[in-house]
């Protein structure tokens, strides 16, 4: 009995031939191809992509705009508009009544409000104007540059450090790792809104700092995760046997641990830029975001406040620009997470 | 190895970390631009008061030493004077403290008592029209501003339908008197119910969705294992494998997830605060930061960071509870 | 078959997983039988779809997994018997019990069934005597006490030492082989007639599966129970069973009584897996394992399914797919018989005494032309390569 054989034990590693052919899942590393392959193939994953793809579009050509609007106005044009424009798709379709100085919200097309009640919104103003005057859409577009640069630095940023933070931790235990995970637990402690206001307040009231306070207090789900796959992948024996070949610690993180961990930080990651858009978007409705003039659907929605009864659809775009634009990087998340590993939960 | 002294080394793992969330705030607001004596004193003090309130607050002390002044004084329950409110942190927080509670807890048990039952019947009828509806009510959910959410709730129910009140929130426990309308408790407890309810689905739909998520992921997974395989074979009706042996499996990931939720909750209580114009603690640290309130900032993050571990620590122990595996690999 | 009806009865069962990449044919067309108290073998390698078969006797295959033809009777009732609706499509015939009834009348009161992985089977969040207990209360007509008197009196005699203490005990508090002895308590605790054992020793290590093959015999001879033991390993086979059914890639390519199948072998599979396993007389390098893997079950290949492996492949196997039959007279071809019996003449013998008639897949035993047939060598010694490539795209099939 003891020299029983096991047929199934063939040489070839290949083999993975189940006997519940519905239990077997994709494997998680069979290279880019493949991936790719799978991502293309997930719905979930491509609307998402479409979704960003458009936001992106948006910011670019927003910023371009914006980068030629300085430029022209370096040389006295749109002085007489006499409104504070932002660029120049704002500047040529700012709202003629600008100049009354009572506050001027044209509902969006075909609607009316009660501050023009008998008087419905044009295609002017497709989504209607702000209490300002200014074309609400063209705002809502500059808002998309704000969100994604925003969120995709800030995360960058928290990916980077995280994985450093994790892998270091994961890698060398003991105290190290206690100290570093403590550290990590302590910034989780504090409310991220809070931790990032005070941060700002200590070093500067501006987007530069809203992205790395941002940043800094995601840091520790990036470094949790990285840790757990660390401590994981310290154990298999390609990892042993590149240490007992005197592999340097700084190339098996590189070499083994961090290729390793890309998958679930990748999705994490694109979650996680969801995220950091909804707090920015917090932090710029309590005034600690992008500041004026400068337009972010968090201000957009702070400003809209006092206007919400004789004017819904000033409060109701940026937040549905928030939504469609965190939903996208939500849908590709959970399609990567699908098409890498699908064992990967949360 | 037994349950009690797990709740120990939990309870001991805290202290540094609340020691963290001091240090942290503290050394922040020290870096904070702006001198709290010219706060208090207005833009040009006398030589002479400034030197007595340096004094008076040991403000001309070294950091540190202030620091460690600060956190003996705070393990007596003295986290100082506010420079805006001009009375004790402490009594203040003491104030707002439970408003936020109260608001935490609805919010929880809203999210609770939908997500479980929702996640659980997304996992049952997987892939089928019940499921991709919840599926799609989660991901807005995760997708949606809170505070847009509040706004959104307000226009609606609020101004245009007229039928919940979207400010002057009524706490259960404020006198029966101070109440219009109100002649007895229930009077007061119904009042409070429907100020609560628009701020509750305000903070509460984030948690909600995020909880469905991981309801239906987690549910899904335990209902493809071999114990609840075995079950059905050994003749176990579906409904006693979802009550009983798939139930308990699916909630351990939940309450994990339960106590990391509590810390952007109370960032999302932060923004439900202003949009409802509640007296919390949310709106405390915005008033005490926008003023430059140093003592308050730092004992206000400092209860922040006090009732996110506590929380943390009740969920590892209930944790602990559900999956006798935790305390006995401790052990190990 | 034999003069009384058998406990178990499977007929063309055939079940399939309807995936995205297309159709497996887990199961295909299989047909066995187990009599009061006997121990039947499945064996094959994995994919062979033996683990499907025996979860499908049950009706546990879950989704995408679906029945989709074939009859199965136990006791005179009907467990499964799909027909074919007059346009086509499946239906449940009247006779086949409700999923009520296979839950109340069937699962754990008269079929137990015993899983591969004794880590994953017992629910960690409970204790193990509550868990056999559980079983014991929904499967007889006992109160809670006398449940828990079974439960600990059965895990005793499995082997468990001080069942009193180890009742309150959690799952992760036994090791691989205890938690084992335990999932066989719980089946035996029922008071069934017949366990179906789907891999239960793979995950154990030797000494341990020795030991638990021991004790199943011991007690299958005391409680006289029927067994539907699914493995991969023949020296399991040769230990415990009574008959065999040998499975490739969905289908039985020969049954036998378990002498008849080691003496009197006849399909070139069996014969290959039999060859593979070590002996102490024998070198590794004699060892002789069995080239390439086996094929997709989606596409599985045309005539015999084995011809891409099998050393004895002709031309002819590549177009007839065999007929399941006793081996016809004469037409041993390749010589394997021994002591020259004719083996239909065997397998009349065998069911007149109510033991496993030897019946076997492959044209060779038929008078199809395999003598005249060009050999395929070539394609076979090509397999390997082509098996692993097919099996690269295969990975994700699943």
């Amino acid at each position: 009995m003891a020299t029983t054989p096991d047929i199934e034990n063939e040489p070839s590693p290949d083999r993975e031939f189940n006997e519940e052919p519905a239990a077997e899942q994709p494997k998680a590393r069979v290279g880019w191809q493949y991936t790719l392959s799978q991502v293309r193939r997930d719905p979930t994953a491509m609307s998402g992509l479409v979704v960003i793809g458009v936001a992106t579009l948006v910011a670019v050509v927003s910023f371009v705009d914006g980068v030629l609007f300085a430029y022209l106005a370096g040389f006295g044009a749109f002085a007489s508009l006499g409104v504070e424009q932002y660029a120049i798709a704002e500047a040529l379709w700012v709202s003629p009544i600008a100049e009354t100085g009572a506050p001027i919200l044209r509902p969006p097309a075909f609607l009316t409000n009660e501050l023009y009640p008998g008087e419905p919104g044009t295609l002017a103003h497709p989504l209607g104007t702000d209490h300002r005057g200014r074309d609400l859409l063209v705002r809502l577009f500059y808002g998309t540059r704000i969100a994604i640069t925003v969120g995709i630095v800030s995360t960058g940023l928290a990916m980077v450090l995280g994985m450093v933070v994790g892998s270091v931790a994961g890698y060398y235990g003991g105290l190290v790792d206690d100290a570093l995970m403590r550290g990590a637990e302590t910034l989780y402690a504090i409310p991220f809104l809070v931790l990032v206001i005070v941060f700002m307040v200590a070093f500067g009231r501006n987007l530069t700092f809203a992205m790395i306070g941002v940043g800094v207090a995601t840091i520790p789900t990036f470094a949790r995760l990285i840790r757990s796959r660390v401590l994981s992948v310290r154990e298999e024996e390609y990892v042993d046997a590149a240490r007992a070949a005197g592999v340097r610690d700084r190339n098996i993180i590189m070499r083994h641990v961090i290729p390793n961990s890309f998958a679930p930080v990748l999705v994490q990651a694109t979650l996680q830029v969801g995220v950091s858009i909804l707090i920015v978007a917090g932090l710029s409705f309590l005034g600690y975001g992008a500041q004026p003039p400068t337009p972010s659907w968090g201000q957009m929605l702070s400003n809209s406040r006092d206007y919400m009864l004789p004017n819904p659809w000033f409060s109701i775009w940026p937040g549905l620009a928030i939504l469609a634009t965190v939903v996208g990087f939500n849908l590709l998340g959970d399609g990567l997470r699908d098409a890498l590993d699908p064992r990967i939960n949360n | 190895m037994g349950r009690a002294q797990y709740t120990i080394r939990r309870i001991l793992q805290a202290v540094p970390v609340l020691l963290g969330v001091a240090a942290i705030t503290y050394f922040l607001m020290e870096a904070m631009p702006g001198d709290p004596v010219s706060i208090m004193l207005g833009p040009s003090p006398s030589a002479a008061q400034a030197e007595a309130i340096r004094a008076k607050y040991g403000l001309n002390r070294p950091v540190w030493v202030r620091f460690l002044n600060y956190l003996i004084d705070a393990v007596r329950l003295d986290l100082g004077q506010s420079i805006y409110y001009k009375v004790p942190v402490t009594r203040k927080i003491a104030e707002r403290l439970p408003v936020t509670l109260l608001l935490l807890a609805s919010s929880f048990t809203f999210a609770i008592l939908t997500a479980v039952p929702l996640g659980i019947i997304s996992a049952k009828r997987r892939n089928k029209p019940t499921d991709h509806v919840s599926r799609v009510v989660a991901l807005l959910g995760v997708s949606t501003p809170s505070f847009w959410i509040g706004l959104m709730l307000i226009i609606v129910f609020a101004y245009r339908l007229d039928v919940l009140p979207a400010t002057n929130l009524i706490l259960p426990w404020a006198p029966v008197g101070s109440v219009d309308g109100a002649d007895s408790r229930v009077d007061v407890l119904a009042a409070a119910g429907r100020h609560l309810l628009l701020p509750t689905l305000s903070l509460g739909t984030l948690q909600m969705a995020a909880l469905t998520r991981i309801e239906r992921s987690s549910m899904l997974e335990v209902l493809g294992q071999e114990y609840v395989k075995l079950a059905r074979a050994y003749g176990v009706s579906e409904f006693t494998i979802l009550r009983k042996h798939a139930f308990r499996n699916a909630q351990l990931p939940l309450i994990t997830l339960l106590g990391l939720q509590l810390t952007s909750a109370i960032g999302g209580a932060v923004l439900t605060e202003t949009v409802f114009s509640i007296n919390g603690m949310g709106r405390l640290i915005i008033t005490a930061i926008n003023n430059q309130d140093f003592a308050l900032v730092t004992g206000t993050t400092l209860v922040f960071g006090f009732v996110f571990v506590v929380g943390v620590i009740v969920t590892d122990l209930s944790y602990a509870y559900v999956d006798p595996r935790v305390t006995f690999e401790e052990a190990e | 078959m034999s003069q009384s009806e058998p406990l178990l009865r499977v007929e063309n069962l055939k079940t399939q997983f309807f995936t995205e990449e297309g159709t497996v044919r887990a199961v295909d067309g299989v047909s066995f039988e187990v009599g009061e108290g006997e121990l039947v073998g499945l064996v094959g390698e994995s994919g062979a779809g033996k683990s499907v078969a025996a979860q499908s006797i049950m009706r546990l295959v879950e989704e995408p997994g679906r029945i989709v033809d074939g009859t199965v009777t136990y006791k005179g009732r009907t467990l499964v018997d799909i027909e074919r609706g007059p346009d086509g499509d499946l239906r449940e015939s009247e006779a086949m019990l409700s999923r009520r009834e296979m839950r109340t009348d069937i699962r754990g009161t008269e079929i137990a069934i015993i899983f591969q992985d004794p880590m994953e089977s017992l629910n960690p969040v409970f204790t193990v005597g509550g868990q056999v207990r559980e079983f014991i209360e929904l499967n007889r007509d006992v109160s809670g006490a006398e449940a828990e008197e079974i439960a600990i009196d059965m895990l005793r005699e499995v082997g468990i030492p001080e069942p009193v203490k180890r009742y309150d005990e959690y799952p992760h508090q036994f090791s691989g082989g205890m938690r084992q002895r335990v999932l066989i308590a719980m089946a035996l605790a029922c008071e069934p007639s017949l366990i179906i054992a789907d891999e239960p020793t793979t995950a154990l290590d030797v000494t341990v599966e020795g030991q638990i093959l021991d004790l199943v015999d011991d007690l299958q001879e005391k409680y006289d129970t029927a067994f539907v033991w699914v493995t991969h390993d023949m020296g399991v086979v040769a230990e415990i069973c009574d008959s065999v059914n040998v499975m490739y890639l969905g289908e039985v390519i020969e049954q036998a009584d378990v002498d008849d199948l080691f003496h009197d072998t006849k399909h070139p599979y069996t014969r290959a897996l039999l060859r593979s396993i070590p002996r102490p007389d024998r070198t590794v390098e004699s060892l002789d394992p069995i080239g390439g893997v086996m094929p997709e079950a989606i596409n599985p290949p045309s005539g015999c399914r084995f011809h891409t492996r099998c050393p004895d492949a002709r031309e002819v196997c590549r177009e007839v797919h065999p007929t399941h039959a006793p081996p016809e007279e004469g037409a041993d071809a390749a010589g394997a018989g021994n002591d020259g019996a004719r083996p239909a003449d065997a397998a009349r013998a065998a069911e007149a005494d109510g033991r496993q008639p030897h019946l076997v897949s492959c044209v060779k035993y038929e008078s199809v032309g395999y003598e005249h047939s060009e050999s395929l060598e070539a394609e076979a010694t090509g397999a390997f390569a082509g098996g692993l490539a097919e099996m690269r795209g295969g990975e994700r099939d699943e």
